[in-house]
């Protein structure tokens, strides 16, 4: 009796091994297939082109998480705005908060500009937490790689060992390419860069960038004519040289300091996986982002 | 009291340092300046011409425990032949978090006919609810004691079946005097992604139940809607296309003065939104009433055009200019209206 429950928990572990995992950003899809390799099949709800703050709930994202064992984001209030309606709808108890099939990435990871004291909305769309944009650096994103390796550990400890090796691969190759990338940053001379959003934050900060200004006046609010004014004197006094817009932004405001710089580059870059067609792992998406700073996307 | 109670709920709370536990707690609130020529004058009649506050809401959700979450909703707006204004329990309810493939709710909610009875006044699409909507369902829509259930069917679009079992206390549709008296609903909601920029949603329900002479009423509901967002540039347009029918059959119902039968009437809206520029949108709205009517029913038809402006996902302000003819007026009535629409502290997401 005994060799026929195990046999058939040998041959049921065979037949649904693979785990199902829903991210909700391109970039956290590409880490766990890469992590998970053969044993896991990842989706990602977000598209690399689409602003992650506002995607929209829809109820075909919940079909699929009803049918997922890990759900993965960012947290820290990035996907407040859908990803709670996604959970609730998708009614799969594996993948609600406090289950092992909930993972929430950007509180491991140490984030960046977490406000002090009071916050208002006067301020902007400002995250309580921090900023959330952690998977432009590739370091954190390393660390991600092993948290997540853990985690479909946890899950599938038929496969731990695998899952484990897999993420340490993957944290030393974006290490060892980490210090590639600053070499050709610092060949670049360039050190100061204005953005739309503050969404490279973590991308400049690994490389030791200032981004001392952004398009956007304030944090989820467009820009307006007297800003761009203040930012053009900035750049100015600043001798800033490049201009990165996140492409899921209009960066056709861009011709209008041009007109008053014509020296400036501007570059419109993606920022996720997928944001481009030809950024299929997150190590292309780094190195899109130095070749723009070269000058030579 | 009750708003000594309402200031304790509200700040009484964190000063005690449990401010980790409290719900998510928001308002809504929009303000209202109204002028047409089919508008009252009188400011106890809601909607008046003039400058009014449309309805405050005031919302907690929060996690009861892994099981559970709670969510209350308390609405402040003008009571019915008033200028006072009271606070009602919008919706107060409590539903699974932890079950397979269903959702189980209690309590006071909104109930799942059609589309746009279930959403918050300050999430309408237009300033005001479509006339057939206020017509069978009331000012407040149909929004009822009761228990749900939402199944998501195992197939592999979007199908979703909601059963309810209701109090029928709405006075425009039901209005039973036998409190034992329960109301049934069955909802079937499609969704298909025709492509990754753009879904259909089709929905049929249903509604019965006795009535405030013990007459069984009944609605009948289609929903058919098209939402278009393209994943690249998708933060600056966007359509969507809705198109909403109901169908009441209200036996016993006449009209007050000339005791014509008002039993049966169906109607329909039909509304493009088209987000032009990150924060504008144009729309526009066509809606008829008295496709099937008894002889008591006046048959109404009304155009409706927005625009909208969104300084940010908290704010919004708009202005709706409708044209309208009821039978038996014999002439156009017309109205322009502006609202703002404002939110302020944790909000839950908006359902798609």
């Amino acid at each position: 009796m005994k060799t026929i429950i195990v046999l058939f928990a040998l041959i049921s572990q065979s037949a649904f091994a693979k785990l199902n995992v829903i991210t909700t950003l391109p970039d956290l899809r590409a880490i766990t297939e890469e992590v998970g390799g053969s044993n896991v099949s990842a989706e990602s709800i977000a598209k690399g082109t689409q602003d992650p703050h506002y995607v929209e709930a829809k109820p075909s994202f919940m079909v699929r998480a009803n049918r997922a064992d890990l759900m993965i984001s960012i947290g820290l209030d990035l996907e407040v705005g859908w990803l709670p309606s996604v959970i609730q709808g998708a009614r799969n108890p594996k993948i609600v908060k406090g289950k092992p099939g909930f993972l929430e990435v950007g509180p491991m990871v140490d984030p960046l500009e977490v406000p002090k004291g009071t916050i208002t909305r006067a301020e902007g769309d400002v995250h309580p937490f921090g900023n959330p944009h952690i998977t432009l650096d590739p370091t954190r994103m390393g660390k991600v790689a092993v948290i997540i390796g853990d985690r479909l550990a946890e899950l599938d400890s038929a496969h731990a060992a695998d899952y484990k090796k897999n993420a340490l691969a993957l944290q030393k190759r974006l290490a060892d390419k980490t210090k590639l990338w600053q070499h050709r940053i610092d060949a670049t001379k360039i050190t100061k860069i204005v953005t739309y959003h503050k969404t490279l934050t973590y991308f400049f900060d690994r490389f030791h960038l200032e981004n001392p200004g952004f398009l956007e006046p304030k944090p989820g609010i467009p820009p307006t004519s007297g800003h761009i004014i203040e930012i053009i004197d900035l750049i100015k006094k600043q001798k800033i040289s490049l201009l990165m817009i996140e492409n899921y932004f209009d960066a056709s405001i861009t011709k209008r300091i041009k007109q008053e710089v014509p020296t400036i580059r501007a570059e419109t870059v993606p920022v996720a996986v997928d944001g481009a067609p030809n950024i299929h792992r997150i190590d292309d998406l780094y190195e899109h982002l130095v070749q723009a700073i070269e000058g030579k996307e | 009291m009750k708003h000594s109670l309402l200031f304790i709920l509200l700040f009484g709370l964190p000063a005690l340092g449990q401010n980790r536990f409290n719900p998510d707690i928001s308002a809504n609130f929009l303000g209202l300046y109204e002028r047409g020529t089919g508008v009252s004058d009188d400011r106890t009649q809601s909607p008046h011409n003039g400058f009014a506050l449309q309805e405050a809401e005031l919302q907690m959700l929060s996690d009861v425990d892994p099981y559970l979450r709670a969510s209350v909703l308390l609405s402040i707006s003008q009571q019915k032949n008033s200028a006072d204004y009271g606070i009602d329990p919008e919706e107060v309810f409590l539903e699974t978090t932890s079950l397979p493939y269903v959702t189980i709710r209690g309590g006071k909610f909104k109930m799942a006919l059609g589309k746009h009875n279930q959403l918050h006044t300050h999430a309408f699409p237009f300033i005001d609810a479509p006339l057939i909507n206020q017509l069978i369902l009331g000012d407040e829509g149909l929004n009822e004691s009761g228990v749900s259930a939402n199944v998501l069917l195992p197939v592999d679009w979007y199908s979703e079946v909601t059963a309810q079992a209701f109090s029928l206390t709405s006075e425009d549709l039901y209005g039973s005097g036998n409190s034992g008296n329960v109301g049934g609903l069955l909802h079937l909601k499609n969704l298909f992604d025709l492509t990754d920029d753009l879904t259909m949603e089709i929905g049929l329900s249903g509604t019965m139940g006795k009535n405030s002479l013990a007459q069984t009423s009944s609605v009948l509901g289609a929903d058919l809607t098209f939402k278009w967002r393209p994943a690249i540039g998708g933060k600056y347009h966007a359509l969507i296309w809705q198109t909403e029918y109901l169908n009441a059959d209200r036996p016993g119902q006449i009209d007050a003065t000339t005791h014509l039968s008002q039993a049966i009437v169906s109607g329909a809206a039909s509304w493009l939104q088209y987000q032009f520029a990150e924060r504008w949108w144009v729309q526009a709205r066509q809606e008829y009433v008295g496709l099937t009517k008894s002889v008591g029913v006046p048959s109404e038809n009304k155009t409706s055009f927005l625009l909208g402006f969104f300084p940010s996902e908290f704010s919004g302000f708009r202005v709706q200019y409708d044209f309208e003819n009821l039978q038996g007026r014999g002439k156009m009535d017309q109205t322009v209206a502006l609202q703002y629409n404002i939110s302020i502290g944790a909000h839950p997401a908006h359902a798609y």
